[in-house]
């Protein structure tokens, strides 16, 4: 049995696009989140046993595996700082859509425990966004929002209504107000 | 083999529905949470987590990853996942329980198929050189196999749907059933062909569900609830992919599982088979040696609730009701996995000798 | 009671960016016929097969490991497929052990493998959505607060860098053979997740690895020698919560703590002799040192300051090359576990440490939350006496 990595036969290379459709209905939770994301208010909810404020709300809480309630949704508010952040160099492949290197920071709202990954932050050159920054959220007019982005898997988007997050002017929140939430 | 008996002694599952409002996380967790219940346990006493579920089904790279939100995985866990049925799950739980080092085990299966189009979907489960170019959808490939099952004389189209009509009239009395009612061969035959020679009752609902089982070792069951479910064995085998290379009228690895699982003739009471066809119903039947004394998916079966990914895990706990409940003394339950019957494991169950 | 295991056979393919030479099965042969061939044995004498893979999506194939199965001498027989993301080839040597340990099977044959020139695995990375970010982008934030938490100056990640591709040259499977690796390569090539730079980061690769597993008395059969395992074990977290450290991962800790209790290890940093550690992007060598208390908090970096790390050095971790220089995301746990199970059994090669008689294999996942770790030794007694 021949076991080389030398071939003399040129392989037959066939390109295969499949493409699937998947429709999701947005569960309660989402729902929620997604209206008062368009009314321009940011939902967490909060767990009655551990009291941690999840962000979007979950309708469960996976650390005491116990279901949550719209009665335990609270209203976080659209500031908060940089906990975290990387600069990432888009690579192309199907679907791509961004071209230039782009900030990807992790955003503690003040209110919340846990934060909203993924976000840009805008009003500032990308090298100097640092953990600590204290930002404001830059949302959409009215009539732009919406529940794009929203699925039913993931960790929730806020991209249909803020497009950023910027600079407030603040001074740095000191390392202890973030430290738990480098993610 | 192994000398350490597993018991059953928790399980739920959620209501079979063509569309739920909840994620597949949140279905498991009501699952997950119901059956650590009704096992009596406190989830830190868990020491093996497995979970069944198939990420294309979901519909993403990575999918499964959110369904341990369900899992109770803080403080972390020892936990595993197969890209397959919650039964083959449950068959890695089992084997890990022999070790004698844990003695509870929580497994579960879920999946919503309301997203996708299984017509779509299932042909990318298909050898990509060969059969998925073909496009060919699992309907097709089920009516192949009613096709070769009619020309053997094996059976009719009118014993097709007489087990479609028993299902569904046997689902009435399943509150998890998604379809269910009064009818008969008759009624169902005046429909007309959806792949010939299947019509529609033929085939199967697919459903969006989660169900989850609680093992734990003999002793430690006994300890636990009332009316332990005993597994007295569980084996699986897999055949040749392509269906044009193996005899579709009859189910080799199924004979094969159940004769590993120690089913050597032994009256069975109740079988809850994985038959998502009505024909293959039929060859399960012949395949494992099943009389007419054997009553058979007295839940209805795949052809009434079909939560794929978690559709075999609900064998094994329609048949462990039955066994709990004392309705039945011996109980099969069979999960498969692929089409056609590629791959299909047996689960031989019995209450306390 | 759990029954003795080993590792009798190993095999793998040579990693390339892309084996247009063979198909999806003809990649999982290449390994799994010379695991075969390692442990003396034919399909024949395989009494199960357990297939590892992640995301189907990065093939574009839906459980693969059924039109795998006649392949991989499967039919009429077990198969059971895992997967755990990046940890699952190290997940499915465990799985695969299990049914040993259990008694229930003999010999079972482990394969896992991927094919990512198939399909796009930065598509697959993205959740098949636009602005994805890579698993460098998930990571780079995590390096970032382990350089901050530690004041590690910024030449370790290059350090590690160069190590690793230096390794591979002594090994002939390993995807990239960099002859001219250099610090000054590694600092000058493009920034990809701030910190990380392009040369830092593993490579995309086409790769299949098979083990096979054997019970005590068919690992006394076996021609060459077994590497005993002697603990595995496997952890899973949340992927995110309020309050998580995912620098040094809970379950990290916890897994490495039960296979070095499993394994009667005490003092991980002596008494292991040589280490494979799933390192995608170079700093997870010094956070997996410290991950896994090999290293106190903020001493991880000082190992690789030092060279304790190198191939020669006090603590060998990755002498094959490691992720860095060959991934194959589904084998790549596997690759761990087995190249630590081979330095035990003496059959390393050029890349051999000397005299290595007890390894660690490791593998992690997901958003560093799953973990697959696992003990090897050239004994079946356990470590420390």
């Amino acid at each position: 049995m021949s076991d080389t990595t030398s071939t003399k036969v040129e392989p037959v290379m066939m390109d295969h696009m499949v493409s699937l459709t998947y429709v999701e209905d947005l569960p309660p939770n989402t729902v929620r989140f997604a209206e008062a994301l368009v009314e321009g208010r940011i939902l967490g909810q909060r767990c009655p046993v551990c009291a941690r404020v999840f962000i979007p709300p979950k309708d469960y809480c996976p650390l005491d595996v116990v279901e949550l309630t719209p009665d335990n949704d609270v209203e976080v508010a659209d500031t908060g700082v940089v906990t975290n952040f990387t600069i990432v160099a888009p690579v192309r492949y199907y679907g791509q859509t961004k071209t230039e290197p782009f900030v990807y920071a992790s955003v503690l709202l003040d209110g919340a425990s846990g934060t909203l990954g993924g976000q840009d932050v805008s009003g500032i050159p990308a090298d100097k966004v640092h953990a600590g920054l204290r930002v404001r959220a830059a949302w959409k007019p009215q009539s732009e929002r919406s529940a794009e982005g929203q699925s039913a898997r993931g960790w929730g988007s806020v991209a249909g209504c803020i497009s950023s997050f910027e600079p407030t002017g603040e001074p740095d929140a000191p390392r202890e107000a973030y430290e738990e939430h480098t993610i | 083999m192994p000398a350490t008996d597993i018991a059953i002694i928790g399980w739920s599952q959620t209501p079979s529905v063509e569309r739920s409002a909840l994620t597949e996380v949140q279905l498991c967790l009501k699952a997950n949470l119901a059956a650590v219940a009704a096992a009596g346990i406190d989830r830190h006493d868990i020491g093996f987590t497995c979970a069944g579920s198939c990420d294309y089904l979901t519909g993403g790279p990575f999918a499964f990853v959110a369904n341990l939100d369900a899992a109770g995985a803080w403080p972390p866990i020892s936990e595993s996942h197969v890209e397959m049925d919650g039964a083959w799950a449950l068959y890695e739980a089992w084997v890990r329980l022999q070790h004698g080092d844990i003695d509870l085990a929580l497994v579960f299966g879920s999946g919503k198929s309301s997203p996708s189009n299984p017509t779509e979907l299932y042909p990318q489960q298909l050898d990509p050189y060969y059969l998925e170019p073909l496009g060919l959808d699992p309907d097709s490939i089920a009516a192949l196999q009613a096709r070769a099952l009619l020309d053997s004389g094996k059976a009719t189209e009118r014993a097709f749907a007489e087990v479609a009509a028993r299902s569904r009239r046997s689902a009435k009395s399943n509150p998890n059933a998604q379809l269910s009612g009064d009818t008969d061969a008759d009624t169902l035959l005046a429909g007309g062909y959806v792949r010939a020679p299947l019509r529609s009752h033929d085939l199967p609902v697919y459903s969006d569900g989660a169900a989850a089982i609680v093992l734990a070792t003999a002793d430690r069951a006994r300890q636990l609830v009332e009316h332990p479910v005993f597994i007295r064995g569980i084996a699986h085998r897999i055949e040749v992919h392509q269906p044009g290379s193996r005899d579709l009228t009859t189910s080799p690895s199924t004979t094969g599982a159940a004769r590993a699982a120690g089913h050597n003739g032994q009256a069975i009471d109740v079988a809850e088979l994985s038959a998502a066809y009505t024909p293959q119903e039929l060859i399960l039947r012949e395949s494992l040696g099943l009389d007419d004394k054997v009553t058979v998916n007295p839940s209805g079966g795949p052809l009434t609730a079909n939560p794929v990914m978690a559709t075999g895990l609900v064998r094994i706990i329609e048949a462990a009701q039955r066994v709990a409940d004392g309705s039945a003394h011996r109980a099969l339950a069979h999960a498969t996995n692929g089409q056609g019957l590629q791959h299909n494991l047996v689960c031989i169950l019995e209450g306390e000798q | 009671m759990a029954q003795p295991s080993a590792i009798i056979g190993f095999g793998q393919t040579k990693h390339a960016k892309a084996r247009a030479d063979l198909s999806m099965i003809g990649l999982c042969r290449e390994a799994a016929v010379r695991a075969l061939e390692d442990a003396g044995l034919t399909w024949q004498d395989i009494d199960a097969v357990v297939i590892g893979k992640a995301p189907d999506a990065f093939e574009g194939v839906m459980q693969p490991e059924l039109f795998l199965a006649d392949a991989l001498g499967a039919a009429g027989k077990p198969m059971l497929r895992v997967h755990t993301a990046g940890s699952v080839g190290g997940s499915t040597v465990i799985v695969a052990s299990h049914l040993i340990e259990s008694g229930i099977h003999e010999r079972v044959l482990a394969v896992a493998w991927e094919k990512q020139s198939e399909g796009n695995a930065q598509w697959g990375l993205a959740g098949g959505r636009s602005g994805g970010i890579g698993a460098g982008g998930a990571f780079a934030p995590y390096i970032r607060s382990y350089i901050e938490r530690t004041k590690a100056p910024d030449y370790i990640g290059w350090q590690v860098a160069v190590k690793d591709r230096l390794n591979a040259l002594k090994n002939p499977y390993a995807h990239l053979q960099l002859a001219d690796i250099s610090i000054e390569k590694v600092k000058e090539s493009p920034m990809l997740w701030d910190p990380l730079h392009f040369l830092e980061s593993c490579p995309s690769s086409d790769g299949a690895a098979a083990v096979v597993i054997a019970s005590e008395a068919a690992a006394k059969k076996a021609p060459r020698p077994p590497a005993w395992i002697l603990a595995t074990a496997v952890r899973s977290e949340p992927s995110t919560f309020p309050g998580r450290d995912a620098v040094r991962p809970q379950g990290g800790v916890d897994c490495a703590h039960d296979v070095y209790k499993q394994a009667g290890i005490t003092n991980p940093r002596e008494q292991i002799d040589v280490a494979e550690l799933y390192v995608p992007f170079s700093w997870y060598e010094p956070m997996w040192l410290e991950g896994h208390d090999i290293a106190g908090p903020g001493e991880g970096w000082q190992m690789v300051d030092h060279g304790d790390t190198e191939i020669t050095g006090s603590f060998p971790v990755n002498p094959s090359g490691g992720v860095l220089s060959s991934n194959p995301i589904g084998a790549s746990g596997m690759l761990r576990l087995a190249e630590a199970a081979n330095q035990v059994r003496g059959q390393a090669g050029a890349h051999q440490v000397d005299g290595a008689k007890v390894s660690l294999g490791q593998a992690y996942g997901g958003n560093a939350q799953y973990f697959a770790m696992a003990v090897f030794s050239s004994t079946l007694d356990r470590v420390g006496g």
